[in-house]
């Protein structure tokens, strides 16, 4: 095999683990502060790639749709939080019934605007970034730089300012911080248009990579929640590895193909169904998920 | 219901009366399905012949066929607290191996296609509910939820990408069922035939509830730790009412797939299991009656608004809106409106022995009810 190929798959891989750790992170942040399992955190994904698409139709160019998208969805975030949510803590699993409701209302929403057609979207940086033999894609080298730095911006933002202080503090003990004066529910509608804003960029990244469709949400919904389960929840590290993971299984089953015996057994919707299989049964069998603290 | 047995203050505090709303609706809902395919047949016919296979017994067919797949759901969630989103999956695998039998094989008896789409939604759940639900832990809501969204998605991608199946373009069913030597077309044979298994699905899913399994489900909706540590295994119990729940969805998977003479992925997957979650919100869930008038309402909904040129693309999203008030704002669905709490909330009626009241926990009493017993003990 040659060199160019091994890289192309390494960076194939490591663009979709990208992609995955953003939506990821999102879901993981909002689960493990607030005990809810956000069940329309695909539509968010899925807004931030229509995002583009309506910036597009618009006549702007896409990269304003890419910025633009984890501020509007953030901003959509807010209103259901304040809306729906924020009257739903006590009850997580009525929370999770009502997020998997606004999905709906967000997916359908979608599909009739759209009329339910694929778009596919251009890359804003096209070509390729040529390190001696191997050319890499441009676009991909963008989605890894930009997951890079908004993983170290998240860190570095809970780890060394106040406000990720409380973030941390109201994480590990709700009524403890609650009665030091931190306000619980002003963080908790932060989080979710935070969690909101992440799905919402992993959407408009990776959009030229797919199309667009109504039901790209549902996707990353079930990549993610296998994710979560992957690395547990309750952690920073866990879910970014599950995330990486996942989004390794995707091209990684993919490529399983190119081998001579393999290309008859694994179809290329096998391929995808695999990698439910696979993680599931990772999931059935280790079902703490690699870095174990707590649980949803 | 003057009962010597019982302690005072209880039989103070309970006066049971002989009639409750359920059964009400009960009869009242069966005499008028047994009804209505004469009544609206002559309504319509106007100056014409009488024709008894029209559009409206047909379209009330295909409710009569959902109804089933929305009481499988309240199997899952209104009596044993599994959350399934995955009702889809066991609907549509059996009605994709009835399909393929039909093609391949040409076998159309119904003493077949019913058994066997019974038995694919069975092995299909006790599968899934063995993989999701047994295990060295106890499986969360949320796990157990996703678990189920996780396989309905995949086995609709698998579907629809398996070429030997129809892929995207599922798979058709050119004959028709056959009692015997007889056609049974979509139409007024096939309304009773579907009303007849319906009855048959309630009757036994009504038995299942009210037994002595029942009681350890209800058991279960009050306090899970506490049955775990009488020794029951709770999570066999969830298993076991998740594959007769399968079962109830493949029964009605088979006969949908020969009733609009199609089978497709979107049945298998998140579409089919997302309305057969909607039915049973919608219409009441912990009771078995509410599923019923839940995927009724919802279908003629579905009927009515997509008729409509102008929100022909958008009305989806009416379905979302309703999940959302439902589970915001009523809990109980729409059975909810015209039941007692204590009626919803229920008692079991094992007489004499072992009469258990549920006190109504604030926090259980949400969603998970129990059916009550409202016969003459």
């Amino acid at each position: 095999m040659e060199l160019d190929a091994i890289a192309k798959l390494v960076f194939d891989i490591l663009a979709f683990s990208s992609i995955m750790v953003l939506v990821v992170l999102g879901l993981a942040v909002i689960a493990s502060m607030m005990g809810i399992f956000n069940l329309g955190h695909g539509e968010f994904v899925l807004l931030g790639a229509y995002t583009v698409f309506v910036f597009r139709e618009l006549g702007l160019p896409e990269w304003s749709g890419m910025l633009a998208a984890p501020f509007l969805v953030a901003i959509v975030g807010l209103f259901v939080e304040a809306t729906v949510i924020r009257r739903l803590y006590v009850a997580p699993v009525i929370a999770m019934l009502a997020t998997y409701a606004v999905g709906l209302i967000i997916r359908e929403t979608v599909r009739g605007l759209i009329g339910g057609q694929f778009y596919s979207i251009d890359e804003p940086i096209q070509g390729f970034i040529q390190i001696g033999d191997v050319s890499l894609s441009a676009w991909r080298s963008v989605i890894i730089v930009v997951t890079i730095a908004v993983m170290a911006g998240c860190y570095l933002f809970l780890t060394r300012t106040s406000f990720g202080l409380q973030i941390r503090g109201a994480l590990e003990n709700p009524m403890l911080a609650r009665a030091s004066g931190v306000s619980t529910a002003r963080l908790y509608a932060f989080t979710f248009a935070f969690g909101a804003a992440l799905a919402g960029l992993a959407g408009a990244l990776m959009v030229p990579l797919f199309s667009l469709s109504a039901d790209l949400g549902l996707r990353f919904l079930v990549q993610a929640f296998l994710a979560v389960m992957l690395g547990g929840v309750g952690t920073f590290e866990g879910p970014v590895l599950g995330g990486a993971l996942i989004g390794a299984m995707v091209p990684g089953f993919q490529w399983l193909r190119e081998l001579p015996l393999l290309n008859a057994l694994i179809q290329p919707i096998v391929a995808e169904v695999l990698v439910f299989v696979v993680a599931l049964i990772i999931v059935k069998f280790r079902p703490q998920g690699f870095v174990s603290k707590g649980r949803i | 219901m003057a009962d010597a047995s019982l302690p005072r203050p209880l039989r103070k505090q309970a006066p049971r009366s002989r009639f409750g709303v359920i059964p009400i609706v009960e009869w009242g809902l069966l005499a008028f399905l047994l009804l209505y395919p004469i009544a609206v047949s002559f309504l319509t016919a106007g100056d014409g012949p009488v024709d008894f296979d029209n559009f409206w017994v047909i379209r009330i067919t295909t409710i009569l066929i959902l109804a089933k797949l929305a009481i499988s759901f309240d199997l899952c969630w209104g009596y044993s607290g599994i959350m399934s989103f995955g009702q889809g999956l066991f609907f549509g695998l059996a009605g994709y191996v009835v399909a393929k039998f039909a093609e391949e094989l040409g076998w159309l008896q119904i003493f077949f296609v019913v058994p066997m789409g019974m038995l694919v939604g069975w092995l299909a759940a006790l599968l899934v509910g063995w993989f999701l639900l047994l295990g060295k832990r106890t499986p969360t809501v949320i796990f157990v939820a996703l678990g189920t969204l996780t396989a309905s998605y995949a086995a609709e991608r698998l579907v629809g990408g398996w070429l030997w199946v129809g892929a995207g373009n599922g798979l058709s069913i050119w004959d028709f069922l056959m009692i015997g030597s007889y056609e049974l077309e979509p139409g007024l044979a096939f309304y009773y035939v579907a009303l007849l298994l319906l009855c048959f699905a309630y009757l036994g899913s009504r038995y299942l509830v009210r037994s002595q399994f029942g009681l350890v489900l209800a058991g279960m909706r009050q306090n899970e730790e506490r049955i775990a540590f009488f020794g029951y295994r709770v999570q066999v119990y969830k298993a076991i009412v998740f594959s007769v729940a399968g079962m109830i969805a493949g029964l009605s998977g088979a006969l949908y797939s020969y009733h609009e003479g199609f089978v497709g992925p979107s049945s298998v997957g998140i579409v089919t299991s997302t309305y057969a979650v909607l039915y049973g919100l919608f219409g009441g869930i912990g009771t078995l009656i509410g599923p019923v008038i839940g995927a009724g309402v919802i279908e003629l909904l579905r009927l009515f608004l997509s008729d409509i040129d102008a929100i022909k693309n958008y009305w989806p999203v009416a379905l979302g809106v309703i999940m959302l008030i439902v589970v915001a704002y009523r809990p109980t669905g729409l059975l909810g409106l015209v039941l007692s709490e204590r009626e919803r909330i229920g008692s079991f009626g094992i007489v004499d022995r072992s009469r258990t009241r549920f006190g109504t926990d604030s926090r259980s009493s949400q969603l998970k009810t129990t059916e009550t017993d409202d016969g003459p003990a």
